[in-house]
């Protein structure tokens, strides 16, 4: 049986989450969504996922510092940003970084989902849409 | 040939009638009709230059002059006749005198009647050569009376002298002795005459000298004073003028444009000046215009990074909802779809708002000065400036003075103000930064001052002199047109108020505005909110 990749979302926009959630959830895989990112490292602390998505600007704290605490926690985890048109040059960062990839707003949730599938793979998972 | 020009001259002359009496009658009805319209059409000013001021001015001293001169030549003329009469006056004295002596000879050594009476018919022939002269100042019958009687007793002592060898030798001697007196009496008349004749033409002559000495002296006094006064009208209606005009331009300078208006109500070349300046400064205001709104327009652009990222989001937001909806609307409930279909109203309604305050901002349009109230505009300010303060990372502190009274200016302009200055701050402020706003009375009174602080690298001398500048700009190429404070220094000036700046190197720098208040009594109701929020990242 293959292993159930463990997916947190964090967006401080709370349809972010609210819409994705389900889409994500359609890739088999265990999703919990945040709108706050003090709590998301908090959990971040907790447990050990193997994909992060979060939003590279964020009120109070940067997309940039939750994936340096990642890259601290687990080099294994893949960080997948979300970034606008304007951030460009944090995207670029956030690649020297270590992030795995990023992806621009606005997107349909089959763009989030196509780069989870890929990112799914360098972990050797490999993941199909379900349902 | 003759008559077709006769002809044609008849009617071209019955057309000017009719057209005559037409605009008489025109002119007559409109009075008529409109009696209440007198305001609007009021009479145009006379005109009156300073060049006519000038000749006025120079014709009337000359036609003084003029009058000086007609006085002077009748006293010398008067003069003229004085000397004339001290002259006949004297002659009139040396022939009595000399015929006088000539007697006294005839008495000692019997010769000299011959000359005596000789003199004496020269005198009468002066008397009455010069009657006209004379006339007035000696009794002329008596004088003439004198001389015919002195010649007559001339003649008679002559005549007696010659009968020397007749009888009666005593009576002879009685007879002349009689008559020696007689004509020593009459001589002595005749001095008498002369010299009252002589004093009366000395002191004519006298009175004569000092009525021109004093004619001379008061013309030439008059003359001056006159001159004078003359100089003191037009330098004192130049001078006016020029302090106006000198006032207007300070003003001006300012930034203050305003109609020069002067207290005359006619017309000369200074009102030719003041149209002409008028149309310079209606072309100056509205190139200003132009530049403010180019300026803003500039703005604009610097804001659209912002925009455009605050948009991504509600936009985000509407393609992921109308995604899942469309991939999953046979498996959601009622309930859901129609949260799904809120949020997507929710959120286009984000988006319009977002855009709504820059195009409302953006757009051109016309001056409208209103009592605002200075808090509002600040927040309205920062809304604009909201996505661009998230991107720097800068918090923002705002503190607004309760029942601050309100200002008269237009809001779109000074919203104009608060933004460039805004946007300045922001970019000196490094990410994680802090910005100050405070809004508050004015130490100057009927002012309020609102200042943006920043603690950024401060500005050096050099460049301070500078800043307000047009096209003055430390920024790097396309980032900046150094357009913004010139514009909002001129926005500013033209609401009556001023930018002033206050820097310290690698502290920060601190823009004051200080806004003149509103005076119209009805606006006079001070802003209600009380506003004391942070915007923080």
């Amino acid at each position: 049986m293959e292993k159930t990749l463990k997916i947190l979302l964090l967006d401080d926009e709370p349809i972010v989450g609210k819409r994705l959630k389900p889409a994500i959830a359609k890739l088999g895989c265990e999703v919990e969504v945040f709108d706050n990112p003090a709590k998301a490292l908090k959990r971040i602390d907790e447990e050990t996922f193997d994909i992060v998505v979060t939003d590279i600007r964020m009120d109070e704290i940067d997309g940039l510092e939750v994936l340096e605490h990642v890259m601290n926690k687990s080099v294994r985890t893949k960080v997948i940003m979300i970034t606008g048109y304007a951030m460009m040059e944090l995207a670029r960062q956030a690649m020297e970084k270590g992030a795995f990839d990023f992806i621009a707003k606005p997107f349909k949730p089959d763009d989030l989902r196509a780069v989870i599938v890929k990112a799914a793979e360098t972990l050797g998972v490999k993941l199909t849409i379900q349902g | 040939m003759l008559d077709d020009c006769i002809d044609k001259w008849y009617k071209c002359g019955l057309q000017r009638l009719k057209r005559l009496i037409d605009r008489q009658l025109a002119k007559s009805s409109s009075k008529v009709a409109t009696p209440g319209t007198e305001e609007a059409t009021k009479p145009k000013p006379y005109r009156f230059t300073i060049k006519a001021h000038i000749y006025i001015g120079f014709a009337v001293t000359c036609i003084f002059a003029m009058g000086i001169v007609v006085s002077m030549i009748i006293t010398m003329m008067k003069m003229e006749k004085g000397v004339r009469l001290n002259e006949i006056a004297q002659s009139f004295f040396s022939s009595v005198s000399l015929a006088r002596l000539s007697e006294k000879d005839y008495f000692l050594y019997g010769t000299g009647l011959k000359d005596s009476k000789e003199i004496m018919k020269g005198l009468e022939r002066l008397l009455i050569t010069h009657y006209g002269e004379l006339r007035g100042y000696i009794d002329y019958d008596s004088s003439i009376g004198l001389i015919e009687r002195y010649v007559k007793l001339l003649d008679s002592i002559e005549e007696l002298d010659r009968e020397r060898n007749g009888d009666n030798p005593l009576d002879k001697t009685r007879r002349r002795e009689t008559l020696q007196k007689e004509i020593r009496q009459c001589g002595y008349m005749m001095v008498n005459s002369a010299d009252k004749l002589l004093s009366k033409g000395r002191d004519a002559t006298d009175r004569l000298m000092l009525l021109f000495r004093t004619v001379q002296l008061y013309s030439v006094v008059f003359l001056i004073l006159f001159m004078l006064f003359i100089s003191h009208l037009l330098g004192k209606r130049v001078l006016r003028a020029i302090n106006l005009f000198s006032k207007y331009s300070v003003l001006m300078a300012n930034g203050q444009y305003a109609t020069i208006m002067s207290g005359h109500n006619y017309n000369d070349e200074f009102s030719d000046l003041s149209m002409a300046i008028d149309h310079l400064i209606k072309e100056l205001d509205r190139q200003q215009q132009i530049l403010a709104q180019s300026q803003k327009l500039r703005a604009v652009g610097t804001l659209t990074s912002g925009i455009a990222h605050e948009l991504n989001n509600p936009i985000n937001n509407i393609t992921l909802t109308a995604h899942m909806l469309l991939e999953d609307y046979s498996d959601l409930s009622d309930d859901e779809r129609i949260d799904m279909a809120r949020d997507l109203i929710d959120e286009a309604g984000r988006a319009r708002n977002i855009v709504r305050n820059l195009l409302d901002f953006a757009r051109e349009s016309e001056t409208i000065m209103e009592p605002i109230c200075i808090g509002s505009v600040l927040m309205d300010t920062l809304k604009l400036a909201g996505n661009q303060i998230k991107l720097a990372g800068v918090n923002v502190d705002i503190k607004i003075t309760p029942n601050l009274p309100r200002i008269h200016g237009d809001r779109h302009q000074i919203e104009q103000v608060f933004l460039n200055l805004i946007l300045n701050a922001l970019d000196v402020t490094l990410k994680g930064g802090h910005l100050k706003i405070h809004a508050g009375p004015s130490d100057d009174h009927n002012f309020i001052a609102v200042k943006v602080i920043d603690y950024g690298h401060g500005i050096p001398e050099h460049i301070l002199q500078h800043i307000f500048d047009p096209f003055f700009t430390t920024k790097s190429k396309g980032k900046g047109t150094g357009l913004g404070l010139s514009v909002s220094q001129g926005i500013i000036a033209k609401h009556g108020g001023q930018i002033t700046v206050l820097t310290k190197i690698s502290r920060g720098t601190t823009f004051t505005v200080k806004l003149p208040i509103t005076t119209i009594p009805a606006d006079l109701a001070n802003c209600g909110e009380r506003i004391n929020l942070s915007i923080n990242n």
